[in-house]
């Protein structure tokens, strides 16, 4: 399984390195998406730096719906087709294909991140805290987008279908992520004090969709 | 009061509503598949 | 669909007739949640007394967590379940589809309608019409799940997909909304905690207003039941009509086209015929 999963995983990334779709387009949108965020709360720094960590998750999920669209579409119906036959363990091409979103989440994630200091002035307490917030969140992202993208794939009204589909889902994630990022940047509303309850949900959000996407990608793949 | 009478109200309706539209449904198709069992009988 | 093989004259039927029982189990049901449910809204709004603390806004409480418990529990339960049960290679069967859409389809009504009345109840009772605390939040978001399921059904596709998709939908939003609710109760919580929504624990109401109460939540579940039942029957009727409707809609297309055909054939005749 894990071998399948990297071979997967390998061939996702190889195709993004060449293609650079995830850069080039999925990036400058995240980054977009902080300016126009800019734009509606008001040029006075003090609300963009309080919201901050909620932008920056904001943006992140708004990636993750396009990043696992961009997946999505790499496999043609021939190559969906080919990728079945090839004899790969199912829960192996779960695996890659959400190894490999999660990386390029991974990649955006700093991108915006950076962003996110540059424009909204905030000041890092933590980085410790900020970084595995963010690997939590990413894994647990990536396995429930690979999961609808399987979900949706061959439909024609994928595009309109998926963000609908995921986005309620993944929003424990946007809860946890601020919630730590609060917490990591020493900003206010730090009910919770420590973000570590925040993190563990994140990691258990993770364990718990790698964990059904492992079991359930099989089945779901044998009709579409 | 008002409000609860509102919500009643609401809530009641809105049921009502769809159980009308279930029943209607559901007569149609009865009468489309005896229809269609008459023809293919 | 068990049904009994006893009505000799159905046979060859394109799907089989209810049985003379089964008609009356669900005609009974229907009038028995009808009475309980006017029994429910007499008691509610007239017999009962108002409440020390909250006069008159505790009528709403008769009819609020009944439907909440019909949609949450109810619907949502037996639709994941329904799921599980199809998913599952050695009880999969189609009843279980068909039962999973009916449930999400009458319970997406009763969630949008838990979320109405309780909004109805909030905003006298906290002053608010919305409040982003545990309950209503996750409430809320599933409804947009079950709505999410009911677009998956309608995407044209066979059989046996959009019932994998649709199950594995399903079980995602069952995986997912306790870990919503879980994330949203560490914010805050606004939402009556341990009266009555513990259910079957000692209810801090007493007397005829908990009487009442009990009588809704059994007044709700039986118009659950027998819309279930109604939706399930529709459900099953659509599927094996599917092919019907078409064939019938192509048939009086065709016979339309040959009149058209047969006219203008008419027509057209007499001019060869004469030069």
């Amino acid at each position: 399984m894990w071998r399948d999963g990297a071979l997967v995983a390998g061939k996702d990334l190889r195709i993004e390195a060449r293609s650079r779709v995830v850069l080039n387009q999925v990036a400058p949108f995240g980054l977009v998406v902080l300016v126009l965020f800019a734009f509606a709360l008001g040029p006075s720094p003090a609300p963009l730096t309080n919201a901050a960590p909620g932008l920056f998750w904001v943006s992140v999920l708004f990636a993750t719906v396009l990043a696992v669209q961009r997946s999505v579409a790499v496999e043609s119906s021939e190559a969906r087709d080919g990728l079945r036959l090839s004899g790969l363990d199912p829960a192996g091409v779960f695996l890659g294909k959400t190894l490999a979103v999660a990386a390029e989440l991974a990649a955006l994630e700093v991108i915006l991140a950076v962003g996110v200091v540059l424009f909204y002035g905030v000041v890092v307490h933590s980085l410790w805290a900020l970084v595995a917030a963010c690997v939590a969140g990413t894994l647990g992202l990536a396995a429930a987008g690979t999961l609808y993208g399987a979900l949706a794939g061959g439909l024609r009204v994928r595009e309109t279908l998926l963000p609908f589909l995921l986005l309620p889902v993944v929003a424990p994630v946007l809860v946890a992520g601020t919630r730590a990022w609060q917490s990591a940047l020493g900003s206010g509303g730090g009910t919770g004090g420590s973000g570590d309850p925040w993190l563990r949900l994140l990691c258990v959000f993770a364990a718990v969709y790698l964990a059904l996407g492992v079991v359930i990608f099989g089945p779901l793949q044998e009709a579409s | 009061m008002s409000y609860i009478v509102a919500g009643y109200a609401i809530a009641l309706t809105t049921l009502a509503v769809y159980a009308g539209l279930l029943v209607v449904r559901r007569r149609r198709l009865e009468r489309l598949a005896a229809r269609v069992e008459d023809e293919q009988s | 669909m068990t049904l009994s093989t006893a009505d000799a004259p159905t046979a060859g039927r394109v799907v089989p007739k209810w049985t003379r029982r089964r008609t009356w189990t669900v005609r009974i049901l229907g009038i028995a949640a009808l009475v309980s449910i006017v029994c429910t809204v007499w008691l509610g709004l007239w017999i009962t007394p108002p409440d020390k603390v909250q006069h008159q806004l505790v009528r709403l409480l008769y009819i609020h967590p009944p439907i909440a418990w019909v949609a949450l529990y109810c619907a949502f339960g037996i639709a994941a379940l329904a799921s599980i049960l199809w998913l599952w290679p050695r009880t999969r069967s189609p009843l279980w589809d068909r039962l999973a859409a009916s449930a999400v389809e009458v319970g997406a009504v009763f969630t949008a309608l838990t979320l109405v009345t309780g909004s109805i109840w909030g905003r006298p009772t906290w002053g608010v019409w919305w409040a982003w605390d545990a309950r209503l939040t996750s409430t809320a978001l599933l409804f947009v799940m079950l709505l999410g399921y009911l677009a998956l059904r309608r995407v044209p596709s066979d059989a046996d997909t959009r019932s994998r998709r649709c199950a594995v939908a399903a079980l995602i939003a069952a995986v997912d909304v306790p870990i919503v609710h879980f994330s949203v109760d560490w914010w805050k919580t606004l939402h009556q905690g341990a009266t009555v929504l513990n259910a079957n624990l000692s209810p801090t109401v007493h007397g005829s207003m908990a009487w009442t109460l009990l009588l809704g939540f059994v007044a709700f579940t039986l118009v659950f039941a027998w819309m279930l039942a109604m939706r399930l029957r529709i459900e099953t009727l659509e599927q094996a009509l599917e092919g019907a409707e078409l064939d019938e809609a192509l048939h009086e297309r065709w016979a339309e086209g040959d009149a058209s055909v047969g006219a203008s054939a008419r027509r057209t005749e007499p001019a060869e015929a004469a030069p």
